[in-house]
């Protein structure tokens, strides 16, 4: 009976300590219902709004989103550099708050049925304790031209201190592994749909 | 009798804990290995083009030099292969003629300028995420990551993109501590798996 006991006591700790581990990643995201996604042939990837402190954080998260949005086979991407060509010769200053009839200008002018734009939230190293990780927040949306609409948008965490290194001090994913596994996550729901 | 069960059933508890330790420390650091998700526009034998100018690269990291670093190791690694590389100094007197400042905003106008001037079947562009030596919880190791492009000369179009990265710290550094690969043993590593994509 005791050795019984002592079985559902360690039994508990145990679990106590797998679910203290545990956390929801789960995403945030919304696509239009009513959109024909296979409409949507060449995209253009915007400069994503950085607001985090390391300043390469949205080129590195933009650079990975165009080559994993190639890497689907689902869509077509614009150069980089003709969208920044485009952004400067239509005197856009602000890339966070476009308004519709600039999401229609920029989508004319590259010549594209649609556009992503979106931020990068959290680039960098998350402390609980003595424990550190890397940890990666994007948000994604997508913008219809003809309308300039949002027909898709994500919102997703990826990274932070997991089971293994908030109890056993092991060793979580590269920054770039975490940002590479977050755009694709995100893109997964495109492809899905 | 009920003493000997006891022995006998910690004695099993000791070696199954124990046999669980030990799996969960190899499964930690074991990194599951990921192939390099590329893109090449179907349709198109991207192996036929053996002549290639590559551009100077973008510089996303802290280390000044990361972008020429990395680009020298993707010119030797090119023409290794057998590849006709534009001679880097060609490309940049070209590049300070046409006065482009900036390697953000190069259009696919400057793309067919570049290509024709220089007489290339493509032009490669690409950008450097990381080139440095993260620190781990215990221990250091050398995480580098790159994206890479090629641009038909004649549409401008991508006909081939990839973007990887190295993992972290194997799993010999990992748990006994043991020396890992250079920064640049790693960046040529990851070039070289990355070029294999296509060639």
């Amino acid at each position: 009976m005791n050795l019984c006991k002592k079985y559902i006591l360690t039994f508990m700790v145990l679990i106590t300590m797998i679910l203290s581990g545990c956390r929801g990643n789960v995403p945030i995201y919304h696509v239009k219902s009513d959109v024909d996604f296979s409409f949507f042939k060449n995209v253009a990837v915007l400069p994503l709004d950085n607001l985090t402190n390391d300043k390469a954080a949205g080129e590195i998260v933009k650079q990975v989103v165009v080559s994993e949005l190639l890497a689907s086979g689902l869509i077509d991407v614009v150069i980089p550099g003709e969208v920044m060509s485009a952004i400067s010769e239509l005197g856009i200053q602000n890339i966070s708050s476009l308004n519709k009839s600039q999401i229609k200008a920029l989508g004319k002018a590259l010549g594209v049925e649609a556009v992503i734009m979106g931020s990068v939230q959290q680039y960098g190293e998350v402390r609980s304790g003595n424990q550190s990780a890397s940890e990666v927040t994007i948000t994604l949306m997508m913008a219809e031209v003809e309308s300039g609409n949002i027909i898709w948008s994500i919102t997703l965490t990826r990274g932070g201190l997991d089971f293994m290194a908030r109890h056993f001090g092991a060793q979580s994913e590269t920054m770039s592994e975490i940002v590479q596994g977050v755009v694709r996550e995100a893109i997964q729901t495109l492809v899905e749909y | 009798m009920t003493d000997k069960t006891t022995k006998e059933r910690s004695f099993f508890l000791i070696r199954a804990l124990s046999a669980a330790f030990f799996l969960m420390i190899c499964v930690s650091g074991c990194a599951l290995g990921k192939g390099i998700k590329h893109y090449v526009r179907p349709g198109l034998d991207v192996k036929h083009i053996n002549k290639i100018a590559v551009l100077p690269f973008e510089n996303f990291t802290s280390d000044t030099f990361a972008a020429d670093k990395i680009k020298s190791l993707v010119v030797i690694d090119l023409l290794s292969r057998g590849v006709d590389v534009i001679e880097p100094g060609e490309v940049m007197g070209l590049l300070r003629e046409m006065k482009l400042r900036s390697l953000k905003s190069i259009t696919s106008k400057n793309i067919k300028q570049i290509a024709e001037i220089l007489k290339v079947q493509a032009v490669m562009t690409g950008s450097v995420g990381v080139f440095k030596e993260s620190r781990g919880v215990t221990v250091s190791y050398p995480e580098v990551s790159i994206s890479l492009m090629l641009h038909e000369a004649e549409t401008t179009d991508i006909i081939w993109s990839a973007w990887h990265t190295t993992g972290g710290a194997d799993f010999m550094t990992r748990h006994f501590g043991a020396e890992g690969k250079t920064l640049d043993e790693t960046a040529k590593i990851l070039i070289s798996d990355v070029i294999d994509t296509i060639y």
